[in-house]
Formats: structure tokens, C-alpha cells, sequence
């Protein structure tokens, strides 16, 4: 049983990973922190929705993520570059009446109703693993969450536009003095993290259903993780996503009366311990 | 103007307001016009409270609606279960809400700029999923309705629910804490808080510690929410989760920036635009939530303080004088 309640921990911290790290490339570049990406997370799940509907899963999955990156390099160019020299907190208003037009969209097309997204056929078996029976989806939903960490740690450690990418978030106006192209760099990476979203959105689909209320609790959680992470840390991000998907879960099953309560008081007990969040050395 | 004829102001001002609600009140005749006209002032209120600390404090909250649903909650659960009288219990409502708050931001307010945002985002879902949860004290999702007595402060409470009535109560109550916010404003104290906002480094250097004075004006401005909380459960005999979700927070904080959060009426302007122009768009389109989400985007984008600022601006210039003296400081 044990088991069984760590692995959809690991679902869950692995979606919240991969949602996360959207927002802290986001925050990373562009120093933005994006209420509008739970909404983005949700538009991504109903594309897939409807693009599985004519094609089927994989497609769908893929459609998704690129319609999602060209929304996020659009919001992007014709959006947070133009706002750059806008204090940060009409940034986060901008991006929370942005949530609301995207909101209110998805419930024109969509309805208010819940829709549900099979899963592939090619998963839609069970795996015995350790003793216990668990479902194909699952397993495979926690592989891709340890695909996307490692994938975005190489990109950024080996590559060079990685390279780039880091350099820009310590300092961008150095990094485009450097002969960078800072905006075509920041239209790429918001687009990549509203593609993750996006992909997050369809990946989750399958186990937890469509709704237009779908976005806000994962802002929330993704939210926390991030700021246990250390805003804009990526490693943070991971590490945080994995603890608050354990305390989540495990929470939910052993300490169902207070489970509500456990990730805001993790949180509250990181930050009174590291204002600055566990891998954060920047505000 | 030198600071002595403005401040000479403050008092007819008020009893002018005062009176202008008064005379509201007793001129609107329609039954909806009043109670759309008493919600706006309720979240007039709720308003300046999110306003006070975006304005002294530089502090953006997106959990306020915790301190409005929990005032309220306070008060529906110590009317059901213990025999205190409501006068008290009100009393008691908003003092337990200024302890709360004043220890909740002895820690919350170190946190710096974007992070202190989350963190109250997080800490306003954390009361509205306890409220949710705890069935027994709370009804759970149904929420509870509210056991008023049939007298408070020796008037009956039919007396004070009339449509009329209950719109000159929250309109005079706003009209109060506007003053108080002006005074506030212009206090030493004042000074001292956007000292610490404008540069908390360098009030550190000249003495001043950031941390107390940050942590009374998060005090005031939550104790100016449960006031418009108790307004609100009072007005309408019910509380649930629903007042305590983040979208309420996030609401008050548009209404506040629509406003133009650099002068102390915006807020108060903003709240009274948004509950109106809900009500009279709501009836055409329900694509308000859009309608909204785009108004905000302009207005922060093309405006320097919100509707307040865009008026002062438009004012200045027929006058022909310096366009928007208040314009954003930063």
C-alpha cells in the first residue's frame, strides 16, 4: 500500500515538475511571475482535448505543446517584452487579467461541464512493479517528468544556448551587450515553458478531469513550489516538486484531517528557515 | 497648497460625504439600484483595506478574502455557540482578526516583493481549504447562515437590514475608514511606512527598523477587511468557503488597481466602478470575466494610477495645469 501511495506521490510531484519548471524559466528570464499559467496549463489540456478527438493521444500531446509554444512566444514578443521596464506588479496584473480572458474563453468553447481524455491504448495496461499492480499511465507519467528534469538540466548545463540562457537570467543586459539576442532568447524560453504547461495539461488529462476550475490548484501547488525551490531555480524547483507531490499524497492517506493544511505549513516552515527559499539566492 | 489648508479639509470633507450618503440613501428609490449600490460600498471598504497596504506598504496580497471570510466566521460561529451579545461578538471579531494579522505579518512581511505575494496566495487557500474541511464549525462548502439577534445596538435588525438603511450604514462606514486612511496617510507614521517601501535599506541606515511599522499597516488593512467582511455577512445573513477563495482576493486587488491604489479614494473608486459595471454588463454579455481581464490590462498598461489618475489627469488638463501631479513614484 505503501507502495502504491509513493508512486502517485511521484505522479503528482512529477506533473507539478514539469508545471514548475515552466514558471521558473518564465521567472528565470524574465523575472515575471505568471498568474496566468495554471490558465495556460489548462488551455494546453483542452487543445489536447479536442486535437485527440480528431487524431488521437500522441498527436494530440504534440499539437498541444506546439500551440502552446506559439502562445507563449506571441505573450511573449507582443506582451512581457513590451511591459519589461513595468514594475513587477503590474507584470502580475497583467498576467492575473490575462488568467481571466483565458478562463473565460476556455468556458465558451469547452462549456463548464467536466470532460475526460482517454488514455493511450499503448498504456491503458497494468504493470506489476514491487509487488504491486499498478497502472501503465501512471509509471509512464513519472518517466516523463524524470525525462523533462534531466532534458532541461542538459539543455541548460550543456548547450549553448543554455549557456546563454543562464547567462541572461544573472544578468541581461550584459549577456545582450555580449552579442546575444536577449529577446529572441526570451520569446524561445517563455514559449518553452508554456509549452510544458501545455504538455503537463494533456499528460494529466487522462487521470484528472478537464474543468475550467483545473488550473487554479495547480497554480497554487506549482506556486509553492517554486517558491520553496528558490524562485527561478530549476534544481529547487525539481527537489520541491518531488517533496510537495510525497507530502500531498502521503498527507491525503495518513493525516486526512489536516492533509489541507501540511503543504502551506512545509512552505511556511521553508521560508521562516530560508527567506529565500531552499536553492534561492536571489529575490 | 501648503499641508495646514489641506489637512483643514479632512473634516468637511467627511461630514460632506457623510451627508451625500445620507441623502443616497433616502433619494434612490429602486430596491436593486440600493443593494448593488450598498454591495460597492461593502467592497469599498474591502478595498482600501487591500489598498492601504499596496499603498504604504508596496505589498501586494493576494489573500486578503481570508481575513474577510474569517471575520465573518468568527462571528456566525460565536453567535451559535456561545451567549456572548453580538455587540461583543463584532468587538471580539475584529480584535482576534488585528492579533491574528499583527503576528501572521511579524513573519509574512520580511519576505520580500513577489515571494510575499505567493506566500499570502497561499496562506489565503490555506483558511479557505480549513473552512472547506471543517464541516462541524463550518458547514462545510454549504457555508452556514448567520443567527443575528433581533436588536443590535438597540435597534432592531429589520431595521437595519431596509435596503436603505444598510446602504447609509456601509456608505457612512466607508466614508469613516476613507478618513482614517487619510489621516494614516499624512501621520508621521505614514511617512515612516513609504519610507520603508521606497527603500527599506536605506530607512534601516537613518533608524527606522522595516519590520513594525510594515507589520501595522498589514494589521490595519486586515482589520479593515473584516470590517467589510462582518458588512458583508451582516447584509446578507450567510457565509461559505466561497468568500475566502484566492478569486475573491484577486477581485478586490483588480478593483484596487482599476482604481488607482496612489490615492486613498481609488481603491474605494475602483470597487464602486467594478460592482456597478458588473452589474449593468452582467445583464448584457456573460462574457464580463474577459471584459474585465481586458479593462485591467489596459488600465495597468495605459494608465499611471487606474481611473483616479486618468481622471486627475484629464482634469489637470483643462485646467491647464501640471498634468497628474500623483503620478506613480517609482
Amino acid at each position: 500500500m505503501l507502495t502504491v501511495n509513493i508512486i502517485n506521490g511521484l505522479v503528482y510531484g512529477a506533473l507539478l515538475a514539469i508545471v514548475a519548471s515552466g514558471l521558473a524559466l518564465i521567472y528565470g528570464l524574465r523575472r515575471v511571475v505568471n498568474f496566468a499559467h495554471g490558465s495556460l496549463y489548462m488551455l494546453g489540456a483542452y487543445i489536447g482535448y479536442t486535437a485527440a478527438a480528431y487524431t488521437n493521444f500522441w498527436a494530440a500531446l504534440v499539437i498541444a505543446s506546439v500551440a502552446m509554444f506559439l502562445i507563449g512566444a506571441l505573450l511573449d514578443r507582443y506582451g512581457l517584452r513590451l511591459l519589461q521596464n513595468y514594475d513587477p506588479l503590474s507584470i502580475i496584473l497583467v498576467t492575473f487579467g490575462l488568467l481571466l480572458i483565458v478562463e473565460d474563453l476556455v468556458q465558451t468553447f469547452w462549456g463548464k461541464g467536466n470532460l475526460s481524455l482517454a488514455e493511450p491504448v499503448l498504456l491503458s495496461h497494468s504493470i506489476s512493479f514491487m509487488g504491486v499492480t499498478l497502472p501503465a499511465y501512471r509509471l509512464a507519467v513519472v518517466l516523463v517528468g524524470v525525462l523533462v528534469a534531466i532534458g532541461l538540466t542538459l539543455w541548460l548545463q550543456r548547450t549553448r544556448m543554455g549557456l546563454f540562457v543562464r547567462a541572461s537570467s544573472t544578468d541581461p543586459t550584459t549577456t545582450a551587450m555580449q552579442g546575444v539576442n536577449t529577446d529572441r532568447l526570451s520569446a524561445f524560453v517563455v514559449g518553452l515553458g508554456t509549452a510544458l504547461a501545455g504538455f503537463a495539461g494533456v499528460v494529466t488529462a487522462p487521470f484528472l478531469s478537464l474543468s475550467p476550475t483545473m488550473g487554479s490548484n495547480v497554480l497554487i501547488d506549482s506556486f509553492m513550489v517554486v517558491v520553496i525551490g528558490g524562485l527561478g531555480s530549476l534544481p529547487g524547483a525539481f527537489l520541491a516538486a518531488l517533496v510537495l507531490g510525497q507530502v500531498q499524497t502521503l498527507g491525503a492517506v495518513y493525516l486526512p484531517d489536516v492533509s489541507a493544511l501540511l503543504p502551506f505549513i512545509l512552505m511556511i516552515a521553508i521560508l521562516i528557515w530560508r527567506p529565500a527559499g531552499i536553492a534561492g539566492n536571489r529575490t | 497648497m501648503n499641508a495646514w489648508t489641506r489637512s483643514s479639509r479632512l473634516l468637511p470633507m467627511t461630514a460632506g460625504g457623510i451627508v451625500l450618503i445620507l441623502l443616497a440613501s433616502q433619494l434612490v428609490g429602486s430596491a436593486t439600484t440600493l443593494s448593488v449600490l450598498t454591495q460597492a460600498a461593502i467592497f469599498g471598504i474591502f478595498a482600501c483595506g487591500v489598498g492601504v497596504l499596496l499603498k504604504q506598504n508596496g505589498m501586494v496580497s493576494f489573500g486578503h478574502a481570508a481575513f474577510f471570510g474569517l471575520s465573518a466566521y468568527f462571528v456566525a460561529v460565536c453567535l451559535q455557540d456561545t451567549g456572548l451579545s453580538a455587540e461583543l461578538i463584532i468587538f471580539l471579531s475584529l480584535a482576534a482578526t488585528a492579533v491574528f494579522a499583527f503576528i501572521l505579518a511579524l513573519v509574512i512581511v520580511r519576505v520580500p516583493g513577489i515571494a510575499f505575494a505567493m506566500l499570502t496566495l497561499a496562506f489565503g487557500q490555506l483558511f479557505y481549504q480549513l473552512a472547506l474541511k471543517s464541516r462541524n464549525l463550518t458547514g462545510g462548502a454549504d457555508g452556514i447562515s448567520i443567527d443575528w439577534p433581533d436588536t443590535l445596538f438597540g435597534v432592531p435588525v429589520a431595521t437595519l437590514l431596509d435596503n436603505h438603511v444598510i446602504f447609509a450604514i456601509s456608505g457612512v462606514i466607508l466614508v469613516l475608514v476613507l478618513a482614517v486612511l487619510v489621516c494614516v496617510h499624512r501621520s508621521r507614521f505614514g511617512s515612516t511606512t513609504e519610507a520603508i517601501r521606497d527603500n527599506p535599506e536605506r530607512a534601516a541606515f537613518i533608524g527606522i527598523s522595516p519590520t513594525l511599522p510594515r507589520a501595522l499597516i498589514f494589521t490595519l488593512s486586515a482589520v479593515i477587511t473584516a470590517i467589510a467582511g462582518i458588512l458583508a455577512s451582516f447584509n446578507s445573513g450567510f457565509i461559505s468557503p466561497d468568500s475566502l477563495h484566492w478569486s475573491v482576493s484577486g477581485t478586490v486587488l483588480m478593483m484596487v488597481v482599476v482604481g488607482g491604489y496612489w490615492s486613498v479614494t481609488g481603491p474605494a473608486l475602483g470597487a464602486v466602478v467594478y460592482v456597478v459595471a458588473k452589474d449593468l454588463i452582467g445583464d448584457l454579455s456573460t462574457h464580463w470575466l474577459s471584459l474585465f481581464g481586458l479593462m485591467l490590462i489596459v488600465i495597468v498598461v495605459f494608465t499611471d494610477n487606474g481611473l483616479s489618475g486618468a481622471l486627475r489627469a484629464l482634469a489637470s488638463r483643462h485646467a491647464g495645469a501640471n498634468p497628474n501631479p500623483q503620478a506613480r513614484r517609482s
